[in-house]
């Protein structure tokens, strides 16, 4: 039996037929067709944000912490637009997006239209994909290909342009009485993701051959390793071998940070010790990284003695950045699973504990009584580890990252590659969401806070109970930090004022907790966590606490500054 | 070291995916001399020839790149030695007749056609070699050159794959 659907409904329907139960997004003039066959489909939550690109990175967030599509939606003009910097985020750090755009009608495009706007140009080198449907006939084809993209191989985001009377077309489709997303839940990391070609026997025997023979081999762990749920493999790899694991800012919370062969965060603000042995190893075994500028610092000085096996998805990663003794192209979960049927049991001890011996106790570099170390360990405690942390962007971000102990997999979710400030609020509402049954925090700084702090409106009106923590320093710190360190303590533009954040809560409707000494930090998280809706707690933490250690920019991993630099003596 | 690569690419032929395809190029910075767009002998498909000045590797990151877009078909780099290349000039030129004669001498010697002729100007097509087709140019600049279109090179690697050192044709020429 036929039925003859919109091409509204149509989408609808698609959505429901790829699994997809929430979407996060905004309506506007040419996606409202889209809005008014939404009611129809009750098995599709729609969660109404307060800015488009918090849609985006909502869907990112949910998409990162669920391993399926998250879906955001606005429409043309402005509201695509908005999307813009989300879709960014998810493109450089690999997250499957599927961002639903409204367009006008097909008669108008090329016009200058009111609220036209060519969003198929200005998000190609942000998209992995994006299409304009001309007609219904293909709506239907080219949603459910966007989610295939999306989601196969290296992850990322797709638009999806549909024209106003596209949406209003009509279409015979064959009846199907949706109502539940189908196959929903799924957990999207357990799908093996192709490559254009698996890795050539000889490739694998040569890597094998490598890390059987390498004196201080060193294992680097990225997102890959998340986005292909390879924490077992990874571990095995791990534990046989004996060798030591660095893990990227993304690839955080893909090893165990309590494993005794876990060292640390590598690169930028990594540990000297991680640095050192990246300077000192004869072997690095990449999986799943891109040898990002902020991991390698200068890449002429960078891994100097080492040959490098690089396990990655994407050819495109190979030898960008650095050159690749091996390169294994494929999925790592079924890389490393390949190696692992190799390999034999070897130790590396000697060179662990060289590595061990590099290592400094943390210096009291967090000046100030409410240091940011302390309250991570107060939050890890009163979630007795059970929670996500969505981090925003700045030195927070560092701190959130180096001093929680991840110990479960994907707990760490943050904008690595563009370092997006603003990310954490919107993002944790996706998290949360995909999250329902355990407490996601979403940690900012001051700056970053502020950037999408209306996003409060939307946790409250949906009932999304994300925990809201702010790192307010009075600065945009980083920044800051660089002034200090490089631009001569000039702090332009860089001291920013904040609302008083409690009453700001309270406005919302939302609980709100200062801290002002450490003495407090531990009955407030407790307080936050015990409302059962959304909360807020801010830290007001040392002014000018600085991140370390720091590679400063450009500079290779053997050139750390490891405290504070000499105050400026006039001239 | 940085010689002469080609790379020729199959793509559907549809503006979008030229647009995907040349932005990939553009905003990695990646050191493109010409692109020339035209069908190819796949229905539906089109031929996109890039001519680089670059080392193999970048030549290689730009395929693995290109190869990524969606409604790219194949990708191959190979050094513009491994291939046959040639580009098309479309000149109109103003002789006079006092010199049409000369004109015409230098248009037989590069095996040129007229394509046109009126008394404000002739239009001559030569087609070659980049390194031919400019000193064909170099050869009209003692006339009054009224307008120069040049289609940019199209390139097809030899069927042995052979890399043939250059010889007179392009180098030797310039």
């Amino acid at each position: 039996m036929t039925e003859l659907l919109t091409g509204a409904q149509l989408m609808c329907r698609v959505l429901l037929e790829e699994g997809v139960e929430v979407m996060f997004g905004y309506p506007g003039g040419a996606i409202m067709p889209f809005y008014h066959a939404l009611p129809e489909f009750p098995g599709l939550r729609h969660v109404l944000v307060r800015h488009e690109q918090a849609a985006a990175h909502a869907a990112d967030g949910y998409a990162r912490a669920s391993g399926r599509a998250g879906v955001c939606v606005a429409t043309s003009g402005p509201g695509a637009t908005n999307l813009v910097t989300g879709l960014a985020t998810a493109m450089m750090d690999s997250a499957p997006v599927v961002a639903i755009t409204g367009q006008v009608p097909r008669n108008m495009i090329g016009r200058d239209a009111f609220q036209e706007t060519d969003i198929l140009g200005i998000t190609q080198p942000i998209t992995k994909h994006n299409v304009l449907v001309q007609d219904v006939e293909e709506l239907a084809s080219t949603l459910h290909e966007a989610f295939a993209i999306a989601l196969e191989g290296r992850p990322g985001p797709v638009l999806v342009d549909v024209p106003k009377d596209v949406q209003n077309q009509k279409v015979a489709c064959e009846a199907k009485g949706l109502q539940e997303p189908v196959g929903a839940k799924g957990n999207g990391f357990a799908r093996v993701r192709s490559g254009r070609s698996g890795p050539a026997p000889d490739d694998l025997r040569e890597a094998a051959e490598l890390i059987a023979t390498a004196q201080r081999p060193l294992i680097m762990a990225g997102h890959g390793v998340v986005l292909a749920g390879a924490y077992d493999e990874l571990r095995c790899l791990a534990e046989r071998t004996g060798i030591p694991v660095i893990t990227t800012l993304l690839g955080i919370s893909g090893f165990p940070e309590s494993h005794p062969l876990h060292l640390g965060m590598p690169g930028m603000h990594g540990e000297v010790h991680v640095n050192r042995a990246i300077q000192q190893a004869d072997l690095i075994v990449g999986v799943g990284l891109r040898f990002d500028d902020r991991v390698t610092g200068n890449t002429a000085a960078f891994a100097p003695r080492a040959k490098i096996i690089h396990i990655e998805l994407d050819p495109s990663e190979v030898g960008k950045n650095v050159p690749v003794t091996v390169a294994l192209v494929g999925d790592c979960r079924v890389i490393l699973g390949e190696l692992l049927r190799t390999l034999r049991p070897r130790d590396c001890t000697a060179w662990r504990l060289e590595i061990v011996g590099l290592m400094k106790s943390r210096p009291e570099q967090y000046r100030g009584d409410l240091s940011p170390e302390g309250i991570l360990r107060t939050l890890d405690d009163e979630t007795e580890g059970r929670c996500t942390i969505v981090s925003d962007v700045g030195q927070h971000q560092m701190w959130v990252a180096k001093l929680y102990p991840y110990e479960r997999p994907n707990t760490h979710i943050t904008s690595g590659g563009l370092g997006t400030m603003g990310f954490a609020v919107p993002g944790a509402i996706g998290v949360r969401l995909a999250r329902p049954d355990e407490p996601v925090w979403a940690i900012s700084g001051d700056g970053g806070f502020q950037m999408n702090m209306q996003e409060i409106a939307t946790m409250v009106q949906e009932q999304i109970p994300v925990k809201m923590a702010i790192f307010n320093n009075g600065y945009l710190g980083m920044v800051r930090q660089w002034q200090q360190f490089f631009h001569g303590r000039r702090y332009s533009a860089t001291p920013i004022w904040s609302p008083d954040y409690v009453k700001l809560a309270e406005a919302y409707g939302v609980a709100g907790w200062r801290v002002d000494n450490a003495g407090q930090t531990r009955e407030a998280i407790r307080a936050a966590m015990a409302v059962p809706g959304p909360a807020l707690v801010e830290f007001m933490i040392e002014q000018e606490a600085n991140v370390f250690p720091m590679i400063p920019p450009g500079a290779s991993l053997s050139e750390p500054i490891e405290g504070e630099p000499a105050p400026l003596v006039p001239a | 070291m940085s010689r002469a690569l080609t790379l020729s690419v199959l793509l559907e032929q549809e503006l979008v995916t030229f647009t995907r395809a040349v932005g990939a190029l553009r905003r990695r910075n990646f050191p493109i001399k010409s692109i020339a767009v035209g069908p190819s002998a796949s229905p539906g498909l089109a031929r996109l020839t890039i001519m680089m000045e670059a080392d193999q590797a970048t030549a290689d990151r730009a395929a693995r790149q290109l190869e990524k877009i969606i409604g790219v078909r194949e990708v191959t780099a190979f050094p513009a030695s491994a291939g046959v290349a040639r580009e098309l000039a479309l000149v109109k030129v103003r002789a006079g007749h006092e010199r049409y004669a000369e004109l015409l001498d230098i248009a037989l010697l590069y095996k040129a056609t007229i394509l046109d002729e009126s008394s404000e100007g002739t239009i001559v097509e030569v087609a070659g070699t980049e390194a031919f087709v400019l000193s064909f140019l170099r050869a009209l600049e003692g006339f009054e050159v009224l307008e120069v279109a040049r289609s940019g090179a199209v390139a097809i690697e030899r069927a042995n794959g052979a890399s043939i050192p250059l010889t007179f044709t392009s180098e030797a020429v310039q």
